[in-house]
């Protein structure tokens, strides 16, 4: 600027020379001489100065060099304040034209960046989290838990209050001649008044306290005190910057306090000293506030590692695996059931599991298959827990068709029925009359494939039937003799039918006959006489049979005297029947042809 | 966002306080009239589409017993004078206020309201007094604390002459 200054005042002087130059041409003559070149030095400059395009290229060529030796001043602040504008100017523009550009030069470290910021907020998140559960865990926790209801705060908010050394809450930036807000930054969490009121409040109390102490315009109150709360006081020129701070601040927060005020007035000189009522450029001013938002907490609050945060998550695994581990053992217990029922007679499991909080079981079920709740209570489930879902079937498991066989064929009392392989099989005592239609009866007994009759086949049964009335029958003679009287003929004329029935049953199941003739005596006489007489009479009873057509070879005659007496032998009466013939009839397989 | 620094000035018991109850945002209780002298409020009017915070210092009335701050006129971009229509020194009280702020600060633009129109059959206006008003020309409103006449219109008009 001096330069230009100076040629200014330069050229005039000149154009009067060159105008009084027609005179005397010796002393312009002269002048020219001493003077040119000077005079063309400073045109050269002149030009130099007013072409705009000379000017680029001149500060071009040192620009960097310049702002590189401004760096190494120091007064890095200072410049980085001055470009940020025209940066943020610059970078807007960018993005508008083109946000693919931008985007693609900070990919590669947007992805560390983000990174870092999660890793951040989970560690702040732990960090919170652990001083929290230290804090509920303890005697001084439920002491705060009860000054968080008292005051109507957040049990966070209380932590946090007790927790900390200091936290600058609320920034204030006041315009000092109107007492107006410019800016307001305020702590998360933290209520917050309205900063044009404030800020009107403290600049009255401000001038309230100059005037009654008549102090200077400079002056002022730095510090306000109201309970727990201080509120820091930092005066530049033109605006004020007052901090609400909770707790204990260190001196150190002057200072950034004082740097922020001196940066804002920096910046804003202008529109500070002009300012009357617009805002608007003091927008980016709240960010320039945060930085006096500082805060610490008490040492060792955030130092104890993360041992209740550890705690608490092994807690909450131990109580998620425990659950599971509860839930698989019910589980368990169920699938035992099942196998259990599976193993049941009359049941098929088709599927099984849980559906609405309840197991459930699907499947078939015999009629006269046990009741599937019983085996629930006796695995000692709750049975209302349990929910069933049968189809119907008959069972084809002998235990069911046992049960059915013995339902619906309702056999005599000392008959028992036992199904093996699908066949019933028979035993005790049934009468002829029950056996009589059985094979028809026992096929319409769904699943009964058939009767094995085995011993109650009905010729078995006429064998037997003939074979007991046969050896039911005996033959008296009177004493000392072997002779038949009639009567005694005429009963052995009325056994022929049996005898007869007997030997074709025995043929029909394939076996041979033997009747044996057996002649008894009584004890009286001597042995050997007694001997010789049962033997006849055997032979007597054997001979007459045979007259009447039974074939020889079927009947064997052997006298047992007293030795297999038919009653004992001591009533007359009962010696009556031990003078007799008796019949024994067995058979044994005959060769099949 | 625009904001404005206005003064409420007037005598002692012109209904200052009252004018402007009803109608702010305030925070702090009337107390600290007495002892600090003034109270912040804080009125957002809506000016030309657009909103206009209006941050009212409430002085304490002045009177024999008690001298207003003046300091606390420094920065207002206006101010509005309060009169009581039914005490006719207090208007007197508001020609001395209105000089005495234009010799100290210079022409800061305000509205004269007199007050309690509510009881316009007390009022002590002689036609003396009227002409001298009439004389002055000042934007002049009669207004009702007690009814809310011409409150709203009163911050307005002061807005309207603050913003060019």
């Amino acid at each position: 600027m001096t330069m230009a200054d100076a040629s200014t005042k330069r050229v005039p002087q000149d154009q009067p020379g060159d105008s009084s130059a027609n005179g005397t041409g010796s002393l312009e003559e002269l002048r020219h001489l001493i003077l040119a070149p000077e005079q063309e030095a400073l045109e050269r400059l002149h030009h130099r100065v007013a072409n705009p395009r000379a000017r680029t290229e001149d500060v071009s060529s040192v620009v960097a060099e310049a702002i590189q030796l401004r760096r190494e001043q120091g007064g890095s602040d200072a410049l980085s304040e001055a470009l940020a504008p025209t940066i943020e100017t610059a970078v807007r523009e960018s993005v508008r034209k083109d946000p693919s550009t931008l985007a693609d030069a900070l990919f590669p470290v947007m992805g560390p960046a983000i990174r870092r910021s999660i890793l951040e907020t989970l560690r702040s998140f732990l960090d919170s989290f652990n001083q929290i559960m230290d804090q509920s865990l303890s005697v001084q926790g439920l002491k705060w838990r009860l000054e968080a209801l008292r005051t109507g705060r957040t049990f966070t908010e209380v932590v946090l209050l007790h927790s900390l050394v200091f936290r600058v809450e609320q920034v204030f930036l006041i315009h000092k001649k109107t007492g107006l807000s410019l800016g307001h930054a305020v702590a998360p969490s933290v209520a917050m008044q309205d900063p044009s009121l404030v800020s009107g409040m403290l600049s009255a109390i401000q001038d309230f306290v100059r005037d009654s102490f008549h102090s200077g315009p400079g002056e002022g109150i730095e510090r306000l005190n109201v309970g727990d709360l201080d509120v820091w006081v930092e005066a530049g020129p033109y605006a004020i910057l007052a901090c609400v701070i909770r707790g204990i601040a260190p001196r150190a927060l002057r200072d950034t306090m004082a740097e922020v005020l001196e940066s804002i007035h920096r910046e804003h000189s202008v529109h500070l000293d002009r300012f009357t009522g617009d805002t608007a450029p003091f927008s980016a001013v709240n960010q320039q506030l945060s930085r006096c938002l500082e805060y610490k907490y008490k040492e060792g609050a955030n130092h104890k590692g993360y041992g209740y945060a550890w705690a608490a998550a092994g807690l909450l695994l131990l109580l998620v695996g425990g659950i599971l581990g509860w839930r698989w053992w019910q589980y368990q217990r169920w699938n035992n059931l099942v196998d259990t029922l599976r193993e049941q007679p009359g049941l098929v499991i088709t599927s099984f599991g849980r559906e609405h909080g309840r197991f459930s079981i699907r499947g078939l079920r015999d009629p006269l298959a046990p009741d599937p709740r019983q085996f629930v209570t006796q695995a000692g489930l709750d049975p209302a827990k349990s929910e069933f879902h049968w189809g119907a079937y008959y069972a084809l498991d002998d235990a069911i068709l046992q049960q059915r066989a013995t339902q619906l064929l309702a056999p005599p009392q000392d008959v028992t029925l036992n199904v093996k392989d699908g066949i019933l099989h028979l035993a005790g005592q049934p009468s002829a009359a029950w056996l009589k239609d059985l094979g028809t009866r026992a096929l319409l007994v769904p699943g009964l494939r058939s009767v094995d009759f085995g011993r109650f086949t009905p010729e078995q049964m006429a064998f037997e039937q003939a074979k007991s009335e046969v050896q039911g029958v005996i033959v008296k003679f009177p004493v000392g003799t072997a002779a038949l009287s009639s009567a005694e003929r005429s009963n052995l004329r009325n056994l022929i039918p049996r005898l007869t029935s007997l030997q074709n049953s025995a043929a029909a199941l394939h076996q041979n006959l033997r009747v044996e003739v057996v002649g008894h005596s009584d004890v009286t006489g001597a042995e050997g006489t007694n001997q010789s007489l049962s033997q006849r009479r055997a032979d007597r009873v054997a001979w007459e049979l045979i007259q009447l057509g039974i074939p020889d070879d079927v009947l064997h005659a052997r006298g047992v005297a007293s030795a297999e007496p038919v009653r004992s032998d001591d009533t007359e009466e009962n010696r009556q029947f031990n003078r007799s013939a008796t019949f024994f009839v067995s058979s044994s397989p005959s060769p099949q042809p | 966002m625009i904001q404005k620094k206005i003064c409420m000035l007037g005598s002692f018991a012109v209904g200052k306080t009252s004018l402007i109850r009803r109608f702010v945002e305030s925070i702090y209780s009337e107390a600290y009239h007495t002892t600090v002298g003034v109270k912040i409020d804080k009125r957002v009017v809506r000016y030309n589409d657009s909103d206009v915070t209006l941050v009212l210092w409430d002085l304490y009335g002045e009177d024999e017993f008690q001298k207003m701050r003046w300091s606390y006129l420094r920065g207002a971009a206006g101010y509005l004078l309060v009169a009581d229509g039914t005490r006719c020194n207090t208007l007197e009280k508001a020609f001395q206020l209105e000089q005495r702020i234009r010799e100290e600060f210079g022409e800061i633009p305000f509205i004269l309201v007199i007050n309690k129109a509510d009881l316009v059959q007390d009022w002590e206006l002689d036609p003396a007094m009227e002409s001298q008003l009439t004389a002055r020309n000042w934007t002049i409103l009669r207004s009702s604390a007690k009814t809310g006449e011409n409150v709203d219109e009163a911050f307005l008009q002061l807005t309207r002459k603050m913003l060019p």
